[in-house]
């Protein structure tokens, strides 16, 4: 979807047509929501109107992106005792992941644990497109890789040509997906914290 | 605020010991994750001798720093699925109104199990239950027109109700990874406002 | 200067080439000649009897890279895009084990390549991006004469007979002192290939497994990269990314002028944009000014790396070689450089570098260069390169900034040089480069070559 601009009369003329679209569709939604509807609806829609990058892209083979920053959303099932290492390793991690640091480009990633074990949610916020880097894990950090994803029905491994596959058989798009600085990478948030502190150092050393 | 760890600190367990339950675990784990393991164990004792960072995100999630997640999985309604599907499309992924809270990182909204479920996923600062607060008090609208799609939904003018019903369907994150845990989504505004600063000034003076 | 008979620079590895040479075709690791003067010419196959008459006509004349060390410097090379692919009637199965990015033709990629804009296919000559293009022929030499012959032996085998017709014939040379059209000595840096039977030049790094490069050996990541089948079709195979740029030599001046006062300030500026001064001598080893000996020797010219340069102070961490090529620079996503090479064989056409021009009509006068980027999985790396080195910068903490030299600029670009104690960012930088055409490659082995040239039904 490519990003619109839309004139003023165009942008009134467009929120009107939404907002008929939307009370077809909220017909027999409960009648708080349709009382929701029109109160809520037209600031929605004007904020829309004001934001560049308000509309999401795709991140590549799978998956959207807003902005710079992409979801990923992977639920599989786990291979045999694949719950109990997980979890395990997991644990004994204590929430320490340096290979999350190292690969430069995830904001966030959780490990959930679903239906009685048998399941597994990983999702993760992260800079960029789905596939250029996956490769460079297999090169740079397969073991790490591995370990963790060996808990997983069917996982090739991280260095076999049919790993992307895996993924994306088990990858879901989402089909909405907000972030709060969509132009903010991991990069430009470690420069601009590096600046912030330069700041604060000089705005001390000149004692205001 | 109360923050607790996820598990009960093992700093009782040296690095040794660490490694050698994992390797009594992984020895009837795939081909793959053995071998994986042999090669990485060293790499590992790195973070097995870390400090713990877990924590929790007050009454359910994960937090790491001043960084939470919410993971909720919601059943629809009949026709919710279709309502919530249409009203995404129609907002064109625009969310803005979060801005307004100003509290959220991201949130995702991903059809599941055959259109029977949502996955709500989000990373926000603090705790769950101001959280939820949060939105209640400012945009109570944007949240009803979303989450009456769902079972049991009691609606935002009820946030107390509505807080425990997000509970109830939310699953904690075994594990919870954050690249700059204490950076909350004010504090970005407010870096972002000085970068800008700093590169007009330096442009100036270069 | 014309090559001398021993290898230049290079020493004959201790350990016997590999790798099958007298398979692979002769452009893939012949150098490109000093001078050099030389012919694209492309090709449409109107019925497929005729294609593969053409290429059994063709093949005797296609060098491979049997002693490529010490080999003669003209050769002829062809390669294939997916439609002439087709158009020979290459089996259905066979044609689906291309990968997708080939499939599609790289005008319908353009999103993957960043090709928006002024670069939008839309705004290319014919015949690129038609899907028209068939065959590529390409003749390369180290003098007019030798070019003139080695071109009129391609010409030989299609010309006269029906069903294949010529759409385009590129001419390209060396300018005056081997420069291309924006004045520098290019094609300096090259990937060293395990196995290719001779040991790296100083600076090139270790030895890259030859399965990144040429098909049907092992990679990187220890296993090789997915082939097209048959076995025969796919091994000792190469994909080439063809990309076609106008320079727009008036543009460059007037930002140098923008910017620099002085011949020599506009000099530096012109250095820090590349990372090399015009004769080619590396800022790493020549930090303030040119030094054209150092240009000119492939044992020196190259024997760098970025371990005493972590600020980019001595080369701008957005600096053409530096982009292409970041060595040891710590960038800020994880990334195996090794994995993102590419064989790079520029052919400069039309007039030389004028460093007087200055007007909008000099940007449009026909020069620039074409591109031959290869290896074996050559879509995705050049898809990868355009997206995360090229027209982006926060691989490396540049933020929107984009590759000065062939970067499809934005609107109130800048491009930024790390100094004490300010930095100095320059604005306004525009698009030097604009693509004009452009198509993906396959080119076969000699031997995948008789099997195309001998298909049946």
């Amino acid at each position: 979807m490519a990003t619109q601009t839309l004139s003023r009369p165009e942008q009134d003329r467009s929120v009107e047509q939404t907002l008929q679209q939307l009370r077809k569709l909220y017909a027999d939604a409960p009648e708080f929501a349709k009382a929701a509807l029109d109160s809520a609806l037209p600031a929605l829609m004007a904020q829309a109107a004001e934001s560049r990058t308000s509309q999401s892209e795709s991140a590549g083979r799978i998956g959207i992106r807003l902005g710079r920053v992409s979801e990923l959303t992977v639920i599989a099932p786990f291979a045999p005792g694949g719950a109990r290492r997980l979890r395990a390793i997991l644990r004994l991690l204590h929430g320490n992941f340096s290979a999350g640091t190292k690969v430069g480009t995830l904001h966030n990633m959780r490990f959930v644990f679903l239906d009685n074990d048998t399941k597994f949610l990983f999702a993760t916020a992260y800079d960029g497109q789905w596939d250029p880097y996956i490769e460079d894990f297999a090169t740079k950090m397969p073991d790490e890789m591995d370990i963790i994803f060996s808990a997983f029905e069917g996982w090739p491994g991280i260095r076999s040509p049919k790993v992307k596959n895996w993924i994306v058989e088990h990858q879901v798009s989402a089909e909405g997906w907000y972030v709060a600085h969509p132009d903010l990478t991991v990069a430009e948030t470690g420069r601009l914290k590096r600046i912030g502190e330069a700041v604060d150092e000089f705005l001390d050393k000149v004692g205001t | 605020m109360a923050t607790q760890t996820l598990t009960k600190p093992k700093q009782d367990q040296s690095v040794e010991q660490k490694l050698q339950r994992l390797r009594e675990l992984y020895a009837d784990a795939p081909e793959i994750g053995q071998a994986a393991l042999k090669n990485g164990l060293s790499m590992l004792t790195q973070e097995l001798a870390a400090p713990g960072r877990a924590l929790t995100a007050g009454r359910i999630g994960a937090r790491q720093g001043k960084v939470s997640e919410l993971t909720v999985f919601l059943p629809f309604v009949k026709g919710g699925a279709m309502r919530l599907r249409g009203f995404l499309q129609l907002l064109e992924g625009n969310f803005r109104a979060a801005d307004a809270v100003g509290t959220v990182h991201d949130m995702r909204f991903v059809f599941v199990d055959n259109d029977t479920k949502l996955l709500f996923a989000t990373a926000y600062d603090g705790d769950f239950d101001p959280y939820i607060e949060d939105f209640a008090a400012k945009i109570p609208n944007a949240m009803d027109l979303w989450l009456c799609n769902f079972e049991g939904y009691p609606g935002m003018r009820n946030p107390k109700a509505a807080a425990d019903w997000i509970a109830k369907h939310q699953i904690a994150a075994e594990a919870w990874y954050v690249n700059s845990p204490n950076l909350t989504a004010a504090e970005t505004r407010r870096l972002e406002k000085i970068g800008q600063a700093v590169e007009e000034l330096l442009d100036k003076v270069g | 200067m014309s090559f001398v008979e021993e290898p230049v620079g290079e020493k004959l590895s201790a350990h016997a080439p590999t790798l099958d040479l007298d398979e692979i075709q002769a452009i893939v690791l012949r150098p490109r000649p000093a001078p050099y003067f030389g012919t694209h010419v492309l090709l449409r196959v109107d019925n497929a009897q005729a294609g593969r008459a053409f290429l059994r006509r063709l093949a005797p004349h296609i060098a491979s890279s049997a002693n490529w060390w010490n080999a003669p410097h003209t050769w002829l090379a062809v390669g294939l895009t997916y439609t002439g692919l087709e158009a020979l009637g290459v089996p259905k199965e066979s044609l689906q084990s291309f990968p997708e990015a080939f499939r599609q033709g790289m005008a319908a990629r353009a999103r993957q390549l960043g090709d928006e804009g002024v670069n939008n296919p839309k705004n290319w000559g014919k015949p690129y991006g038609t899907g028209q293009v068939h065959i590529g022929v390409s003749a390369f030499s180290d003098s007019e004469e030798k070019h003139q012959r080695a071109l009129a032996i391609a010409r030989e085998q299609y010309e006269g007979f029906s069903g294949v017709s010529a759409l385009a014939l590129q001419h390209f040379g060396a300018q005056p002192s081997d420069r291309n059209s924006l004045g520098y000595k290019d094609g300096i840096d090259q990937p060293p290939i395990e196995g290719s039977g001779v040991d790296p030049l100083p600076g090139q790094g270790r030895p890259i497994k030859a399965g990144e490069f040429i098909l049907g050996y092992p990679g990187e990541a220890g296993v090789p990269l997915p082939m097209p089948q048959p076995d025969i079709l796919g091994r000792n195979g190469i994909y080439v990314g063809y990309r076609k740029y106008q320079s727009r030599v008036g543009a460059f001046n007037r930002f140098l002028h923008a910017n620099g006062s002085t011949e020599e300030e506009r000099e530096l500026i012109a250095a820090k944009l590349v990372g090399r001064w015009r004769s080619g001598a590396p800022l790493t080893l020549a930090p303030d000014v040119d030094n054209p000996a150092l240009g000119a020797d492939p044992k020196r010219n190259n024997d760098f790396n970025y371990a005493n340069d972590p600020n980019g102070r001595q080369v701008p961490f957005g600096a053409h070689i530096r982009r292409m090529n970041p060595r040891d620079t710590q960038l800020s996503r994880l990334t195996d450089v090794n994995l993102h090479r590419l064989l790079r064989r520029g052919s400069t056409y039309g007039l030389p570098y004028d460093p007087n021009a200055l007007s909008e009509a000099d940007d449009e006068v026909p020069r620039g260069a074409i591109f031959l980027f290869m290896s074996a999985k050559a879509m995705a790396t050049i898809e990868f390169l355009q997206q995360e080195w090229i027209n982006d910068g926060d691989f490396i903490g540049a933020g929107n900034e984009r590759d000065p030299i062939i970067g499809r600029q934005e609107e109130a670009a800048t491009f930024t040089i790390p100094r004490e104690p300010v930095r100095r960012r320059l604005h306004g930088i525009e698009t030097f480069n604009v693509l004009k055409g452009g198509e993906y490659f396959f080119l076969p082995s000699l031997s995948a070559l008789n099997w195309l040239g001998n298909l049946s039904g």
